[in-house]
């Protein structure tokens, strides 16, 4: 599914009414909202994307009516419009698009009381294929031919990315345990 | 026991099907998970917590607001447009007449020859009726001259009075 253009989901024109547009696409809005915020790593930015691409998907909803697998294709046209987003973010503010895991402070420390929210922040520091891939499996529990669909990738590259994703959570894992132990022993 | 190891040795491997990551998920949901796994439950808590998160603003809202918007836009495009060629056809339709022409004695008159010459006619009249009207003027232009003559008399006999009595008094 990796290699199947979107021209092949574009067959042929037809209007798409607005009940089927909240049945097609509208139903996807809460996964199109976590994987927005899943690359965004901003609540606020991530609902305006998904806002935006509802509305563009709307304006073109002439074109969406044999779209055969609208999960993927929604998704696919969420994660274009979030790295469009930080690109220009980017150009704009020259933020880094992925930022390196720094080691809490204590004060941090104090605030990640669980392991819950480290694991959390382990994975939003991910890169960002990493943890869109991550998400998109363990998350949403899509299909890798899905999520290959989706990031442009052949199946087996999408997982060598969720296997180094899951590894490296399993390493920051067992390091914290590690330490957390060493802690309780001093 | 081993078949879990195996099993979460497997998915960190990225190996798992869908059918497989959904037993480590019940596994690690329930209370029967082991000591050495402890650790991993927070890995698929996180997960079950993540995909709860849905969309903080109703998107049928800002559809339909988005819609209602175009709707407006689109009325008064529609609106301003029906205006715009009513005015055009109308301008259009307007009765192609000559403008230019001249009322006489409540007739019209379309032909500006004929009003040339009618117009030349009336100022030629109005001279004539000027020029008589100046004939009293000149008249009394005469009796005024004579008047100063009659004025020069009278003066010529207050001045023979004034050398009468001036010889008068002297004598």
């Amino acid at each position: 599914m990796s290699d199947v253009r979107c021209s092949t989901f574009l067959r042929h024109y037809k209007c798409m009414e607005s009940t089927q547009f909240n049945n097609q696409v509208l139903k996807h809005s809460d996964k199109l909202f976590r994987l927005a915020k899943s690359i965004l790593r901003n609540g606020d930015a991530a609902q305006d994307a998904v806002q935006d691409l509802i509305v563009k998907l709307w304006e073109k909803r002439n074109v969406l009516d044999d779209v055969e697998n609208m999960q993927a294709f929604t998704m696919r046209s969420m994660r274009n419009l979030c790295l469009d987003a930080i690109r220009q973010n980017r150009e704009e503010e020259e933020l880094p698009v992925e930022l390196e895991y720094i080691d809490p402070n204590p004060h941090q420390q104090t605030e990640r009381k669980d392991l819950a929210s480290l694991i959390r922040r382990l994975i939003d520091n991910l890169p960002e294929l990493q943890r869109t891939i991550i998400r998109m499996r363990d998350v949403e529990e899509m299909e890798i031919s899905e999520i290959a669909y989706i990031t442009l990738l052949t199946e087996n590259a999408v997982s060598v990315n969720l296997s180094r994703a899951r590894q490296k959570i399993r390493e920051q894992i067992l390091n914290e345990q590690k330490r957390v132990e060493e802690t309780v022993w001093k | 026991m081993e078949m879990m190891n195996k099993l979460l040795e497997k998915y960190f491997r990225g190996e798992t099907s869908l059918a497989e990551e959904a037993e480590l998920k019940r596994y690690f949901a329930s209370q029967e998970v082991k000591k050495e796994h402890e650790i991993y439950r927070a890995l698929f808590v996180v997960f079950d917590h993540e995909k709860r998160e849905t969309a903080k603003v109703p998107l049928k809202k800002v559809l339909a607001k988005q819609n209602k918007m175009k709707q407006l836009w689109i009325r008064t495009f529609s609106y301003s447009g029906i205006a715009a060629a009513l005015i055009l056809a109308l301008w259009i339709q307007r009765p192609q007449q000559n403008e230019d022409y001249a009322v006489i004695h409540g007739r019209r008159i379309d032909s500006p020859e004929y009003a040339q010459q009618y117009a030349a006619k009336k100022v030629n009249d109005i001279n004539e009726i000027l020029k008589d009207g100046l004939k009293p003027m000149h008249r009394m232009e005469v009796v005024k001259q004579n008047l100063q003559l009659l004025n020069k008399i009278s003066k010529t006999q207050d001045r023979i009075n004034e050398i009468e009595k001036t010889h008068i008094i002297n004598n």
